[in-house]
């Protein structure tokens, strides 16, 4: 029953992203989009993640995928008519990368490996007694992703935490109100009266 | 024994190992699914929110001196299918180059962020309809997806009107996620789990209602205010405000389109009083039932070595009746006198595998203690219980939601750059200085298992650390309040300090 699932769900995401590329109007492209991050949380779920998932459809959808409609929202006129129209030559070079892309990947999903040759995933069987570390990280992943990240992965995590200061600070720096902006332009604010 | 059969029959996964939790598996598990599946989805939740409509106009009328509907049926409780009927046979304009599929999708997507809120929620033992071990991460998480859904509306409406309202509504919802948030932090840390089910059983049998404590009240607080912002409900409904002239991402929706939208809307007030509810106010616990807590004997079957394993047998006659749920601290204290706390991992049988937040070294033999797990079992079945929980959690529910209503009856609308630097300058600090004030009341209660005199200084040591942090906070923005401060008068385009709109007027 899972393998049935798991194949309607990876069909249904496989149109999804085959709409963003095709799609012609650039807000329904993001929207496909959203939906991708959404068919990859839920492949998260499958494989027993949902801490993952749940990040997936936080960080995914609710910031970038935002972050990405407001780029298009804010650089093209009000409804986006016109689409894309790329040349020939760069549309057969896109499908060359493209392809080969995807030959690296069918490949190498497997390890190189020919198909017949299927890995089986390991069996976890939940006793009594499991007390493995992937087990307590498979059941409660959140505890163990915080003590991973506090012990084992403190310098990544920092660095992170430095990297985002950054983008904060130069976010309000970009966004901070202009004085000397304001005088030029406009010698008198409009009366309201 | 019936689980030991799963063990052994079934290609087992962890995940499925949660549907070990309940007696009978199988029966109780589709029982829940197809609660909230079926009557919720189709029939509870849409009467709620077509009857909390109702209670709103009534209530609304009321603190105008003016009765509300009374026409339709008696006193009016025919009002809302009325209502269904006028939206359902109004014409639905779309706008002529509008993108027609984003047009309906925008309230989809706010009703299934409202739904999918909804289903972490436990409305009563073992009727949590989904109980994830992450729980409030997915709820978090669910509810950013609204804030695509106000974009989308603004965008399709081919309104240059909407667009500028949706860009507001957008900065006003991504704001008031942050001290969202935050004031959940305390909670988290407080129970040590993310799940919602585990949090209530917290409250319930080990700790009383989180409300009970100063940063309790606090971040109550700060989770309601921030929650009337997140659903665009009055003082923060400037999106969807008639009255402005940028007047809302909703203005191009008529007919069922805006019906969609009103549904969600209301929904959303529902979800997020369910929330404030399980999370601080204990939902369906009575007020004092946490300061009884039973420390019983129970007895461990076999001797417990916390360095070579994790599991916990306990005694047959002595099980915990209740199944707690990933997180839930446990205490066992041993012949030597020394206590430990575990939590909860899962259950596999009689047994309950237990984690550690470092490696211990603790060793109990069977006459050990376990302590502050759950009801004796002598206490009523859980479908017992519910008779009375149920009711208490709706009833905490509602009167959350009558003081929502009250709020919007009673304050004006805030202005839009009061209210983002409502969020970041005052919520922002306040929900960060909790998190501190809340980790000292941990440290001073929750963690050496106080009792009356130790909670007794904590009121008064967080009480006062709080009451400073607030007038803190509050003092160092009163400079920015002024409002007659002829540099800082509105104008037609605000010019103190919302840079955002001014940025997004300028282009245009």
């Amino acid at each position: 029953m899972i393998q049935a699932l798991f194949i309607a769900l990876s069909a249904f995401g496989l149109l999804m992203a085959l709409g963003t590329v095709f799609a012609r109007n650039l807000v329904n492209a993001a929207l496909f989009l959203v939906a991708f991050f959404f068919v990859v949380a839920c492949q998260f779920v499958l494989l027993e993640a949902e801490f993952m998932a749940a990040i997936q459809v936080l960080i995914y959808i609710g910031a970038v995928a935002v972050l990405l409609m407001f780029g298009i929202m804010l650089t093209r006129n009000i409804q986006g008519d016109e689409t894309t129209i790329v040349s020939r030559q760069w549309r057969l070079l896109g499908v060359g990368v493209a392809g080969s892309v995807l030959i690296v990947l069918f490949l190498g999903i497997n390890g190189f490996k020919p198909w017949t040759d299927l890995g089986v995933r390991p069996e976890f069987p939940v006793t009594a007694e499991t007390t493995t570390e992937r087990g307590q990280a498979i059941i409660a992943m959140t505890p163990t992703v915080g003590r991973e990240m506090m012990t084992r992965y403190v310098v990544p995590f920092e660095l992170a935490g430095l990297l985002l200061t950054a983008a904060l600070v130069g976010a309000v720096v970009l966004a901070q109100y202009d004085n000397t902006d304001e005088k030029t332009a406009s010698a008198e604010p409009p009366q309201v009266s | 024994m019936a689980h030991f059969d799963l063990l052994t029959k079934n290609d087992f996964t962890p995940i499925l190992a949660q549907r070990m939790f309940y007696e009978q598996v199988d029966t109780v598990l589709w029982i829940r699914w197809g609660l909230y599946l079926f009557a919720g989805f189709f029939a509870v939740f849409p009467l709620i929110v077509a009857y909390i409509v109702l209670a709103e106009r009534k209530i609304a009328a009321r603190f105008q001196d003016r009765i509300g509907p009374n026409r339709v049926g008696p006193f009016g409780l025919l009002q809302p299918f009325a209502d269904f009927i006028k939206l359902i046979i109004k014409e639905s304009i779309v706008p002529k180059g509008a993108n027609s599929f984003v047009h309906i999708l925008a309230p989809i997507l706010t009703l299934i962020s409202a739904f999918l809120v909804l289903a972490v929620i436990p409305f009563g033992i073992g009727l949590a309809p989904v109980d994830l071990p992450s729980g409030l991460l997915y709820m978090v998480s669910v509810s950013s997806i609204a804030a695509l859904s106000i974009f989308l509306a603004g965008w399709s409406s081919r309104n240059k009107y909407s667009l500028l309202g949706a860009m507001r509504g957008v900065a006003q919802l991504v704001s008031y996620e942050i001290p969202q948030v935050m004031s959940i932090l305390p909670v988290i840390l407080w129970s040590g789990s993310l799940s919602l089910v585990s949090i209530v059983q917290t409250q319930q049998y080990d700790q009383g209602w989180f409300l009970f404590s100063p940063p309790g009240i606090l971040g109550f607080l700060l989770l309601l205010i921030s929650s009337i912002a997140e659903v665009n409900r009055a003082p923060f409904d400037l999106p969807e405000a008639e009255s402005e002239i940028i007047a809302g991402f909703h203005t191009e929706y008529s007919g069922m389109r805006f019906g969609l939208f009103f549904l969600g809307e209301y929904l959303n007030v529902f979800a997020i009083c369910c929330l404030s509810t399980t999370l601080f106010l204990g939902g369906g616990s009575l007020p004092l039932q946490g300061y009884f807590a039973d420390e019983a004997d129970h007895m461990l079957v076999a001797p417990f070595d916390a360095s070579k394993q994790s599991v916990l047998k306990l005694n047959a006659h002595h099980e915990f009746p209740e199944n707690p749920s990933t997180g839930f601290r446990i205490n066992i204290t041993n012949i030597v006198g020394e206590t430990q706390a575990f939590q909860v991992s899962h259950r596999v049988g009689n047994d309950l595998v237990l984690m550690a937040n470092r490696p211990v070294e603790f060793k109990a033999d069977a006459y050990s203690r376990v302590s502050a797990a759950a009801r004796p079992s002598y206490a009523a079945p859980w479908h017992l219980s519910n008779l009375i929980m149920i009711p208490v959690f709706l009833g905490k529910v509602f009167f959350l939601v009558f003081v929502i209503f009250w709020i919007r009856a009673t304050l004006p609308r805030v202005r839009v750059d009061r209210l983002m630097s409502f969020a970041w300058k005052t919520m922002v600090p306040l929900a960060i200085a909790n998190i501190f004030v809340a980790t000292i009341w941990f440290e001073m209660v929750i963690r050496p298992v106080g009792g009356f005199s130790a909670r007794l200084l904590a009121w008064l040591v967080t009480g006062l650390l709080t009451a400073g942090a607030v007038a803190l906070v509050f003092r160092i923005n009163r400079n920015s309040y002024q409002a007659n401060d002829p540099e800082r008068r509105p104008t037609l385009i605000s010019r103190s300090g919302d840079s955002l709109l001014a940025a997004t007027t300028r282009g245009l």
